[in-house]
This record gives C-alpha cells, structure tokens and sequence, in this order.
C-alpha cells in the first residue's frame, strides 16, 4: 500500500483500483488529481464561481459512485472531463449564463458578497501592478471565451488551457477527430479577431 | 527579394507549427510567405494568451465535500457481486466462459444427485460404517484422556459449579478478545500511517 509521497508514482489506473479496494484515500488522490482542471473546465464554460463549484462536486460525486463502470482501458482523465463536460452543457442548455467577473458575482449586494463571489486563482510570483493587468487581460480573455459557441469553447479549453492531444479532446465530446480540429481552428479564429485590440 | 513557394498552409500546418513539428516543406513555404507568417504568429500569440490565464482553484475543502457524498465501495457488499457480474458478461468470450464454468457445475450437481438416489443402500452402508468408526474413534480417545495421571486432579478441581462458571466466563472472555482482535486485523485502514509505509 502506498504512502503519501508514493501517490505520486502510481497511474490514474492504479489510483482506481486501490479506491475499488474500498481506500478512501485513494478517492482523495483522484480528486486532488483533478479538482483544479475540472473545476477550471468547468468554470470557464459556465463563468460563475459557485455554480462551477456545484457542477464539479457534482461530476467528482457521480465518477466517484460509479467508479466501478470506469473501464480502465480508457484514459481516467477523458472520463472525467467527459463527465464535467457534460454537466456544463447541460446546464448551459437549460439556461443562459452571466457575463463573466473575476472580481465577484454582478448580483452580489454587500461587499462580503462580493467577496465571497470573487474568483480564487492560484499562486503566482507578481507585483501588484503586473497582477492588476493580469488580472484585467485574464477577464478580457475569458470573457472573448465566453462568447464562444459552447462546443467552441469546451474544445479550446481542452486542447490550449488543459493542454489535452486532439485525440483525448474527440473521446471526451464524442466527436470525429476533423470535426474536433475545425472547432479549434475556428475557436483560435474568433478569439483572434476578439482580442486583436490586444495587440495594439 | 522572397519567393513564395507551394501551396499557403493549412490548419493543420498551423497545429504541426506550434507544436514544432512542421514539414520541411511547409517550412520553407512559411519562410518565404509573409501571409502565412503573419497568420503563425497570430496563432502562436493566442495559444500564448491561453496558456497565460490564471490558475483556478475551487475553495478549500473542495474533496472533504466531495467524500461527504460518495460512498465507498464495500468488497464483499452485494453491489461489488453484481459488478463482478457484470464484467463476466462484458464480452462474448467472457459470457461463454461463464456459461461453461455454469454448465459444468449445474452438470456435475444433477450427476451426484442422481447418482445418490440410484445407490442409496451403497450410500446408508458407507454412512453407517463410517458413523461406527467415528463412535470407536470417540471411545478410544476418551478412554485414553481417562486413563493419564492428571485427569482425576481436573476432574476434581471442577467439581465445584462456580469453577465452572469462571472457566466459561474466562472461555467466553478469551473468544470475545479473539473476535474483536481478527476485526481489526481484517479491517482496512482509513488514513496513512506514515511509519508503516501504508
């Protein structure tokens, strides 16, 4: 049985047949793999913090329970997007969505709300002023992915910010492979002519 | 002055260009095309601005949330018997084992079931010869454990009824630890012991 440091030697697939074994520890290394992407996917398909919180503890939840019908032969990473992905799409197809703002929800009343709302992003080395204009350049750009059609959006994210090959993107949204490289052709296309303003 | 040369890349010229992989023709297209150059660049700039976004986290506590919902399998629960079902009716070959490991023990059953009703004085001979064996054996042992110097001191110290209550309640006690201790053995452990390399 592995040791903390040791986790990090093992595969996804082995991870998931020591949490079959009943470990709840290895449930926990499956989610400590893959909160900050899922939760990334997922909030940058439906830009609002807490329901990208909700749907991602939904998508851990549902893989988790059911982690028995995983089929290891496929990639643990495809599976789970899959199913984040899947859940964004749903709700974007049940209802239409704010605009994106990393300083807090537009329909927070009180400053503690706001607060509350506001984004939380990782750790990186910046002074304030670079962190001011990373942060305005950050929304600029989310906001361009924002307006993205949603099958536009999951592919660039996948493929550019995820770093997934062409080939996971197609097993994950269940699309050919041509169809996967049009939609990202097309996305960088749009998010070209978006941001040119950048540039200047 | 520059030639350009071949035909202007293509979206996957493009995706071969940023990951460092182009053909050496389209290479040296791209060299010569400010068109295509400016269109690479455009490209490599927006993959650039992707890959700058910020890193995002859910709030803490995000798997403590996570587990308070999910529940862990139990291998001996009835749910991991249908799963193992379910995997041995995955396949066709897997299906078709199955339904010859079935088959043969269904097979085997009905032979013996059968074979028993066709012999059934064979079966009572056997039976009863080995229950006399069985007595004899019995009666051997006991005899013997009769005759060893220490059993008339036993014999005598458990006379009394409240030493026979202690010795069963010492028994009881013993076969209680015994229990609890094979649990724990058994059980699987919930969190890391760093110094038993778990």
């Amino acid at each position: 049985m592995p040791s903390a440091p040791e986790w990090a030697t093992l595969t996804d697939q082995e991870v998931v047949l020591l949490a079959r074994g009943g470990r709840e520890a290895a449930y926990r290394e499956l989610v400590r793999r893959y909160e900050r992407p899922v939760f990334a996917l997922v909030f940058r398909m439906v830009r609002n913090r807490e329901l990208a919180e909700d749907l991602s503890q939904e998508t851990f939840v549902k893989a988790l329970n059911a982690i028995e019908s995983y089929r290891p032969e496929f990639k643990f990473s495809s599976w789970i997007f899959k199913i984040a992905n899947n859940a964004a799409i749903d709700h974007l197809r049940r209802r239409e969505l704010d605009t994106l703002s990393l300083d807090g929800s537009p329909h927070a009343e009180t400053p503690e709300a706001v607060q509350a709302t506001a984004l939380q992003v990782g750790a990186r080395q910046e002074s304030p002023l670079e962190a001011v204009e990373a942060k305005e350049l950050g929304a600029t750009i989310e906001a361009a992915i924002g307006r993205l059609r949603p099958e536009y959006r999951s592919c660039i994210l996948l493929r550019h910010v995820e770093g997934r090959a062409y080939e996971e993107i197609a097993e994950i949204l269940d699309l050919p492979l041509g169809t996967v490289k049009t939609y990202i052709h097309r996305a960088r296309n749009e998010l070209r002519l978006a941001l040119a303003h950048l540039k200047e | 002055m520059n030639t350009v040369s071949g035909q202007h890349l293509s979206p996957d010229d493009f995706d071969a260009w940023l990951a460092g992989a182009l053909a050496p023709d389209a290479r040296n297209h791209l060299d010569h095309c400010a068109e295509c150059r400016q269109q690479a660049e455009a490209e490599r700039g927006i993959v650039t601005l992707l890959a700058s976004l910020p890193l995002l986290v859910p709030a803490p506590g995000f798997a403590d949330r996570v587990m308070q919902s999910v529940t862990l399998p139990d291998p001996f629960s009835l749910r991991s018997l249908t799963s193992a079902r379910r995997k041995l009716l995955a396949t066709p070959k897997a299906a078709a084992f199955a339904a010859t490991i079935a088959l043969l023990l269904v097979g085997s059953m009905t032979a013996s079931i059968v074979w028993s009703l066709g012999h059934r004085e064979t079966l009572m001979a056997v039976g009863s010869w080995v229950a006399q064996a069985g007595w004899v054996a019995v009666r051997g042992v006991a005899s013997n454990l009769m005759e060893q110097p220490w059993f008339a001191a036993l014999r005598g110290s458990l006379e009394h009824p409240a030493r026979w209550g202690a010795v069963s309640a010492l028994a009881s006690f013993a076969y209680v630890l015994g229990v609890l201790a094979f649990r724990r053995l058994l059980s699987l452990p919930t969190q890391q012991v760093a110094h038993a390399g778990l």
